[in-house]
Order: C-alpha cells, then structure tokens, then sequence
C-alpha cells in the first residue's frame, strides 16, 4: 500500500486541488490500483509556496508544481515501479538540527528508562571518568557559549569558578525565561528534564560544587512538576546523591521558584531572589563567579546551554564544535512566532540565514503579506530589516545589526506593524519590568515611553527624536545591570532602521502602518459599499450608521480608530488614511 | 544504591529491547495541553484498552510546530509514521479507526516536520 499525499502549498489553488485529488483517485480506479493507493489530503507536506505538492509514500519523493498532466506519470512510475519522476522532483532541505531538541517529542519526559536508552547519563558518565579538567578542556573545544543573551564562553565561565578557592560552590540552572514570546526553555525543561540535570550535574562536577538549583519561574508548573519528578527519580536511582557512578562525587538539587520578574534572568538579581531577597540586581565586580550564592562562588547556566553540555560530553566537544561557524558554534533554538505561518520552535545551526528561518522553516508570513522586520532578543534586541535578511545567525553577527542573539525569541512584523508602536510595546514591558533601583533605567524608561506615547498620538515635535537619542544612551551608559543597559535597543534599532515611519508619525502625522488609532482616520466610499452592515454590527462604540439605500457612514467624533470596519468589510469600501 | 555505568548500560539494553513496535506519542507540553492533549491522550488510551491492542499510548514533550497542537505521532507497522496536528477527540477516534486499524491515513491532518 502506498500513500500519495497531496497539498496546495499557494494557497490559491483550492478547485485545482479538488481536481487533482478527483483525477488521481479515479486514474487509480480505471487502472485497478484502487487497494494498491490511498490518496490523502494533508494539512502541511514540509514544502512552502511550491504549487501543488505530491509525496508519494514510503518512498518519500517529492513532486512540485504537479498538473493533472502529470498524474499518468506519477502512478506509472512511482505508484507501480517505485522509480521516481525526476522532471518533477523536489528535494526538501532540511534546515534544522536537533541537539537541544533532540528528545522532545521523542521520549517521555517522565521516563527515565526512556532517557536513558536515548543514551541519558552517559555523558555524566564520560565526564566523572575523565576529572574535571577534562571536562572543561573537552567544553574549549566544543565553543560553546551561553544561550541565555550575552553568548559567554561557558568552558570559561566553569573555570573561573572552579580557579576560586572555597568548600562550598554552587551552580544554578537560570529556567527565569521571561522575553515576550520566548518559550525554549520550557520546552526543554518539560519535554526533556533529565538532559538539563545532567548537564548541571557535569557542570557541579567540573567546578567543584556539591549543590545544584533549579530557578524557575512559578508561571511554569508543568516544567516545575517534571523536573521535580526527575529529581526524585534521580535519587532513587542514585544518579543524584551520594557517590554518583561510584566516582566519589556527591551532589544534591532543589528547586527554587520564581515569581516571574524579568530583572530575576540578571545573574545578581537572579541571586538575590534565590536567597529570599527583594530581585534587586548588584553592581559587580565581583561576579558570581567569585562571590555569588550565599556569598560563595556560583556559577549559572540558562537550561538551553545545560542541554548541550549533556551532549557535548556525550557525543565529544569536537564534532559539537565543528557545527555552526566560527565564533559560533552548535546550534540555536529560535521560538519563532509573530504573522509567521508557521509559528514554534525550531533548532537550527549556528549560521543559518534568518531568510531560511522564516520561509522555509516558517514558510513564510501569513497570507502571504509582505514581511517588515524580524525582531530577535526580546525586548534586549533589536528589529533587522529586510535587507538583512540573509545574515547568518550568530552572536556577532546579529549585534553588528543593532540586535541580539538573546535567548532565542524570533517575532516576525509585517507590513501592518507599526515599528514605532512595537518599540513602544518593549519599552514599556521594560517599564513595568524596571526594579527602580538605579535612576537611569527607573527614570529613563519612564520619560522615553512618554515621548513615544506623545509620538503616537500625534503630538511628537522634531527635537523628540533627538531627546529620545539622549536619553537612550544615558541609560545604556549609566544603568546598573543588562536590564537597564539594553531597554532602549528597540527604540534605537527602529529608529536606525525605520527612521521615516518616525518622522512620518512626527512631521506628518501619520501612521504608515495604520496601526496607532489617533493618527488614523476611516472613511466609507459611498460607491464601494453595498450596504451590508457588517461594520456598523462591529463597531464597538456605534459609530457607523446607515443602512441598505444611504448607505453607511463613520461619525469621526464618535470613532475610536480601532480599525473592525476595516478589518471586517468583504468590499473595501472602508478607506483607511 | 548507587548505579554503577554497568547498571545504566543494562538498564539501556533491557529498555531498548522492550521498545514496541506500534506507539503512538502525543505532545503533552504546555502547548499541546492547552490546546486540548488530554483530551487526545484519554481517547487514544481508551480505545486502545477498548480494543486490546499491543500498541503504547505515550505522553512526550512539544516537539516544536505549536501553532499544530496537539500534536500526535503515530507509528504502527505496515503504514508510514506520520505526525498528525490539530487533533481533537474526533480526529482521536478516526486516527483508531482508520489508521490504526485499516492502516490508512487520516485526510487533512497531516503535518510534516
């Protein structure tokens, strides 16, 4: 029995797919091949904007920009012969890679058993065989470097700590994920909880400490639930505890919970909370390395960068060092959401463009708008534009534009975006985020948010530009910790590199994107309407009036701007300017 | 009782070995849950308790397209593994019924990843 899977991959070939399915099916019947095929519409065959795609399973050919023409061909060769079509052809690159990834979806986080016959532990096997310099030396030579924003070695971060003199050591998994739209760290927390204890319990080993903690935000029950399953488990077998592998190396885990403040994912303030102290951040030197925890050397890792290290110390640091690109090595998850079709996680090597991101893994914006910018780092990043596109990924790269690698968000804007709006919207997550200990971040974020908010409303002057400018790098100067530092990225990136949609907003007050209600104004073509009534029944202030004859009209000083009418007219007699 | 890397290698063997040949795994992350696994999960265990069949219903993590949730990867012999995205319970019912029992594949449901 074969499958023949078929998908429209336009998006506007509806009735051609009817046919074609109508056609195979009854070439199939005529030739006696009813029971030898199963014709089947999918929702997704992994190909993007390819015309009318066919895969003939389990051979796994791929056929693009299919005709009923071609069918005779497809069933001669494939269905019956098993040979493929090479006119039509299509190989599928496969973009992504697995490392972090690589159990979710595959194990039950709640197994052991099921890790460890997708070779759990070993790696924690390999590195107690091998003492903790080795450890650290076989980290050099993986390259990698910290998945939680600032992209620090990690070999090097284990040896400051392990240089430090002292009894007590300690080492923390940083799960305080807090970007908007960032989810990669709860999915691997969820999804494959034995591979970040394992990598913090090498971590442990190769810098001397005996305790590791958790620190998760409460926001993830579920993630806090498996790990702590995992845990217990890990007691019980004796991979946690008292001499592990019969190594002599003891070490104990707990979670510590956090209640969801952004500033908690800066190491300092991430310390402060975990000892039962207000999130406030502290200036450093000395770094936790020296001087963390209670006090003693600590070292933390984000849950992305411990899923490697149990990999890495599997598999070797070498071949984990020959992915990705120089600088830049493994690879990366990206929570890739925002109008993307495809909105999730994906891994890629470290490398890849953020065009093969989007479009061949997305596959593409939706309904096929035209794509604006991407924003990577959350709101530490910053917007690349479309002519950037095909940079590789990596932490060099992507701050050469004016952004961050980050933890891993990826939103896609497009054309009805509006930048100024969305830097609005990160600025004041930053705002409300803000622990107010220092006055650059506390008191700076506040008077740019007001400068946008005026902006677009339609009262920004010329000079707010410039007063924005200012004070952003007032605040990148002289704030206390990364939180502070970074909040006006956004703001500058957008007005880098969409410095018109600003001055639109200011000089002529207008919002390109139609996105900031006062700068809007809605109309109705008379000629265009046809009286349906569909956007009085929408406007939720009941601003439109009319009916079947006079059609309908907008009162303006009833009008909010929220743009329903528009949004709902099948006609577009709604006139946005 | 510590583990020894003798145990951890027996404990692989025996697991690996008792691996079955029918699953099906369902995407029981955060998103897969909101999206309404459970409700996926118990069907699928039902029924194939309902119909004793030698085929292990198992919860996994998110395995990364979450605009398709909930999520089901249904591998049983004599048809191609396939994932299958936006079930709900009646999607469940038809991946038994016609998947698992007639070996043919479910329409409009299937996501490549």
């Amino acid at each position: 029995m074969k499958q023949i899977l078929m998908q429209d991959t336009s998006g506007t070939l509806k009735k051609e797919l009817r046919d074609l399915y109508v056609s195979f099916n009854s070439h199939l019947r005529d030739n006696g091949l009813a029971d030898k095929a199963q014709v089947v519409l999918v929702s997704d065959i992994g190909v993007h904007n390819k015309g009318m795609v066919v895969k003939v399973l389990p051979e796994g050919f791929i056929y693009i920009n299919v005709q009923s023409t071609h069918i005779a061909d497809i069933v001669a060769k494939t269905v019956v012969n098993g040979a493929k079509v090479d006119a039509l052809a299509y190989e599928r690159p496969n973009k992504q890679m697995r490392i972090v990834l690589r159990h979710c979806g595959i194990l039950d986080p709640e197994s052991i058993e099921d890790y460890i016959a997708h070779d759990g532990y070993q790696g924690l096997a390999n590195a107690l065989a091998m003492g903790p310099e080795k450890v650290i030396e076989e980290m050099k030579k993986s390259g990698l470097r910290g998945r939680g924003g600032a992209g620090f070695p990690t070999w090097l971060k284990w040896n400051l700590t392990r240089a430090v003199k002292g009894e007590a050591k300690y080492i923390i998994c940083n799960g305080d994920e807090g970007d908007p739209g960032a989810y990669m760290d709860r999915s691997v927390l969820e999804g494959d909880p034995h591979a970040v204890i394992e990598g913090m319990v090498i971590g442990g080993f190769a810098v001397g400490a005996r305790n590791g903690i958790f620190y998760i935000r409460a926001e993830y029950p579920l993630a806090v639930a498996r790990i702590q399953k995992a845990i217990d488990v890990c007691y019980a077998k004796g991979l946690l505890g008292k001499d592990i592998f019969g190594s002599g190396f003891d070490f104990d885990v707990e979670i510590r919970l956090g209640a969801g403040a952004f500033v908690c994912g800066e190491e300092t303030a991430l310390i402060a909370s975990v000892e039962g102290l207000r999130g406030y951040p502290r200036p450093r030197p000395p770094f936790p390395s020296v001087k963390g925890l209670w006090d003693k050397p600590t070292v933390i890792n984000n849950v992305e960068t411990l899923a490697n290290v149990s990999y890495i110390l599997f598999k070797g640091g070498e071949a984990f060092g020959k992915i990705g690109i120089e600088g830049s090595t493994g690879t990366k998850v990206f929570a890739l959401t925002g109008k993307v079709k495809n909105s999730g996680l994906v891994e890629v090597p470290m490398g890849t463009t953020l065009r093969e991101i989007v479009f061949d893994i997305g596959g593409g914006v939706f309904e096929n708008r035209a794509i604006k910018a991407i924003q990577t780092g959350g709101p530490s990043g910053g917007m690349i534009p479309q002519e950037f596109f095909d940079t590789p990924v990596g932490y060099e790269s992507l701050q050469k534009l004016g952004s961050i690698m980050g933890s891993g968000g990826m939103i896609v804007m497009d054309e009805n975006d509006c930048m100024v709006d969305i830097s609005k919207f990160y600025l004041g997550f930053c705002v409300d985020e803000s622990c107010g200990k220092c006055a650059p971040c506390r008191i700076g974020g506040v008077q740019m948010l007001e400068i946008l908010k005026k902006i677009t409303q339609g009262k920004g002057e010329l000079d707010d530009l410039e007063k924005l400018s200012e004070i952003a790098e007032a605040m990148q100067r002289a704030s206390l910790c990364g939180l502070g530092q970074t909040a006006a990225n956004p703001v500058l990136s957008t007005m880098k590199y969409f410095g018109m949609e600003y001055e639109k907003h200011v000089i002529n007050k207008k919002c390109p994107a139609g996105k900031c209600a006062s700068l809007v104004q809605y109309s109705i073509n008379k000629e265009r309407c046809t009286g349906c009534g569909l956007c009085a029944r929408n406007c939720p202030v009941n601003a439109i009036s009319g009916d079947r004859q006079t059609k309908y009209t907008i009162d303006m000083a009833k009008c909010i701007g929220c743009g329903n009418c528009y949004e709902v007219c099948k006609f577009g007699a709604v006139l946005r300017q | 009782m510590a583990m020894t890397r003798d145990d951890l290698n027996k404990l692989k063997a025996e697991t690996q070995a008792k691996e079955p040949k029918n699953w099906i795994r369902v995407g029981y992350s955060t998103c897969g849950v909101a999206a309404g696994a459970k409700e996926v999960f118990d069907v699928l265990t039902e029924e194939a308790k309902a119909r004793n069949m030698d085929l292990l219903v198992k919860k996994c993590g998110c395995v990364g397209l979450c605009s398709a949730e909930p999520l089901v990867e249904v591998n049983i012999e004599g048809a191609p593994r396939v994932f299958y995205g936006k079930v709900n319970k009646e999607v469940a019912h038809r991946i038994m019924d016609e998947h698992v029992c007639q070996k043919k594949l479910v329409e409009n449901h299937i996501y490549e990843i």
